[in-house]
């Protein structure tokens, strides 16, 4: 045996994915969402070694933030990366309530995709009165603000991050964060890439059902689908938005969510390794939850894809032996 | 009038295990006239509750009228405005009065939360129902079909939020939300506008110990609920807006320790109610 080999497993690094918030739209606290979660879009994703890579700050990354602060986020010592998907409240809402953004010395990078208004006054319209009682800049934490283009390739530490663009209402990034060979994909929030060119123009009525689509749309939408597949191709795991029932999506497709059947269908064609539901609609009570995810098991029999859906608290390690769930008990 | 409450918390909404009791979900507050008329107290997330149950009635028939107070534009304050269904649906109206300078600030203030950079509505065009705004303006007396609101400013960290007085006759109840007295207590002009109110609801955001480290956030803790009560003479107190980081064990601590508060400040006849999700008060 050559050892040497074995040294070389060894040192590669394990990621894991924390769900911190896995709720779309808005909180929805309550009985009926207490194995699930309530709070809003938040995933933090950690390696030994490497500052932590959060992606979406919504109501969610206050728990996170009171977990950093028992470290060197405490002290004013702490470095954390924050990737955010786009900016529509329920990404974003929790930022001012993350608790080490109020200790000095604190570093915190905000990433994000580059609008006609720059990224700090975006962030900082937040939290200026009468929203919030803190303003940004008064926040005690060095915030950095990152534009990024719809697709673009960057280091955090020791990890390669990667984005392309998805259908979603003001338009969303999908992010890929690789290390070490293991890729964890987040696309979220996204609509399928066949119905509606989402842009920014705000579209107020589903379209009629046999109105063809215009060439150039269908276009775009199959290149934005190709690269998004591209994006997600052999990632150990991919976190994607499966908001919507199918009957859901019927009456909403101009709301920019996908179906669980969307999400198997990208996960297919990428080859990974799992599929996490996630960004769950708010009405959606545990029992209901349970069901979809009973559903997509049964339609996944003998597939390779293995299949979880998000839940506050679950985490998933990406390791040798593939991805293993472990955090609270298994909904 | 009958009181019913949507959201009991403060700050942002708080979903748990822990929270289930009094509930997780951002201020809101419903009172219902003699008559029927609707009045909305702040629109946290708790207003989407109160919004799914008015669209099984006249609200989703684009027949619902109903007036919003607003205590002040924090977000846990209007943060359940763009998901209340009864918005989007046309012919519904809504008289929605707040604090700002002059009502066109404060239409500004809530098209600023449907901004496209934040908001997949875009702009208060695209809801459906048709909205006035009004500043309310600090001792003027408006009244919305038989109820007679007023209005007082309390101190609030940096800033300030209303206070509402509701009577239908002969019956008051209060509205005391984000309220940051400073240590000489509330002013005369706010225990007037508090004096004798059959119900009133108070922010009691906080223990005392963590109140005296959180000075500039500008809320109570449930000490000064119950001197505020007392020294109004108000007939019944309910405690709300708790701190996200409390539990429903630590509200029942804060309950019986307001309940010995009021009783050493003499107030041993006001009946004590924390407010929690799902619970009606008739005033």
């Amino acid at each position: 045996m050559d050892l040497a080999y074995f040294r070389v497993l060894a040192s590669r690094l394990r990621m894991r994915a924390r769900f911190w918030g896995v709720r779309g739209s808005i909180a929805v606290p309550g009985p009926t969402t207490n194995r699930y979660g309530g709070n809003t879009s938040c995933v933090e994703i950690a390696a030994d070694g490497m500052a932590p890579i959060i992606i979406d700050a919504g109501t969610g990354i206050r728990r996170l933030g009171q977990a950093l602060a028992g470290g060197a986020f405490g002290s004013g010592r702490g470095v954390a990366h924050l990737l955010i998907s786009h900016t529509h409240w329920d990404h974003i809402q929790g930022l001012p309530f993350f608790a080490p953004l109020y200790t000095r010395g604190n570093r915190l990078h905000v990433y994000a995709r580059r609008r006609d208004t720059h990224l700090r006054a975006v962030f900082a319209s937040q939290t200026e009165s009468p929203y919030f009682p803190v303003p940004l800049d008064e926040m005690r934490a060095d915030v950095t603000f990152h534009e990024l283009g719809d697709r673009q390739q960057f280091a955090i530490g020791p990890a390669e991050v990667r984005c392309t663009r998805l259908n979603h209402p003001w338009i969303a990034l999908a992010y890929r964060v690789e290390l070490d060979g293991r890729a964890v994909v987040y696309a979220s929030d996204t609509a399928p890439f066949r119905d509606i060119l989402f842009e920014h123009e705000f579209i107020g009525q589903p379209p009629e059902p046999s109105a063809p689509l215009d060439p150039a749309k269908a276009a775009a939408l199959a290149e934005m689908r190709r690269a998004l597949v591209e994006l997600c191709r052999g990632a150990a795991l991919l976190i994607y938005d499966t908001q919507f029932t199918r009957e859901e999506y019927r009456q909403k497709p101009h709301w920019g969510h996908s179906t669980p059947d969307d999400a198997i269908a990208i996960a297919r064609e990428a080859e990974v390794g799992a599929l996490v539901l996630y960004h769950h609609a708010p009405d959606r009570t545990d029992d209901q939850q349970d069901a979809i995810v009973r559903e997509c098991r049964a339609a996944l029999a003998g597939d390779r894809l293995a299949l979880y859906a998000a839940r506050e608290g679950l985490e998933l390690t990406v390791g040798d032996g593939g991805v293993v769930a472990s955090g609270e008990a298994e909904a | 009038m009958k009181v019913r409450f949507w959201g009991v918390r403060g700050a942002i909404p708080a979903p748990g295990p822990e929270t289930n009791r009094y509930g997780g979900n951002t201020s809101c507050v419903s009172v219902t006239g003699a008559r029927g008329q609707l009045l909305i107290l702040d629109m946290g997330t708790g207003v989407v509750g109160l919004g799914k149950q008015l669209m099984t009635g006249e609200m989703g028939r684009g027949r619902g009228r109903a007036a919003v107070l607003l205590s002040h534009a924090h977000w846990d304050h209007i943060q359940g405005f763009p998901f209340f269904p009864p918005v989007f649906v046309a012919g519904n109206q809504f008289e929605l009065h707040g604090n700002a300078h002059s009502s066109d600030m404060l239409e500004g203030i809530l098209e600023g939360q449907m901004n496209p950079h934040f908001s997949p509505i875009y702009t208060l065009r695209n809801l459906g129902a048709a909205i006035s705004f009004t500043a309310a303006l600090p001792g003027a007396v408006h009244d919305f079909e038989g109820i007679r609101v007023s209005a007082r400013p309390n101190p609030h960290g940096h800033t300030s939020a209303l206070a509402y007085r509701l009577e239908e006759d002969g019956s008051s109840l209060v509205y005391a939300s984000d309220a940051g007295y400073p240590p000489e207590g509330p002013s005369r002009e706010i225990l007037d506008l508090y004096a004798g109110a059959d119900l009133l609801i108070h922010d009691s955001t906080y223990t005392p110990a963590d109140r005296a480290t959180r000075l500039e956030r500008g809320n109570s803790s449930y000490a000064e609920a119950a001197a505020a009560a007392a020294s109004a003479g108000a007939r019944h107190l309910a405690l709300f807006h708790y701190d996200q980081d409390y539990g429903d064990d630590t509200v029942d601590e804060m309950t019986r320790a307001c309940r010995a508060e009021l009783d050493r400040r003499g107030g041993r006849d006001i009946r004590l109610t924390a407010a929690a999700e799902g619970l009606e008060i008739d005033v």
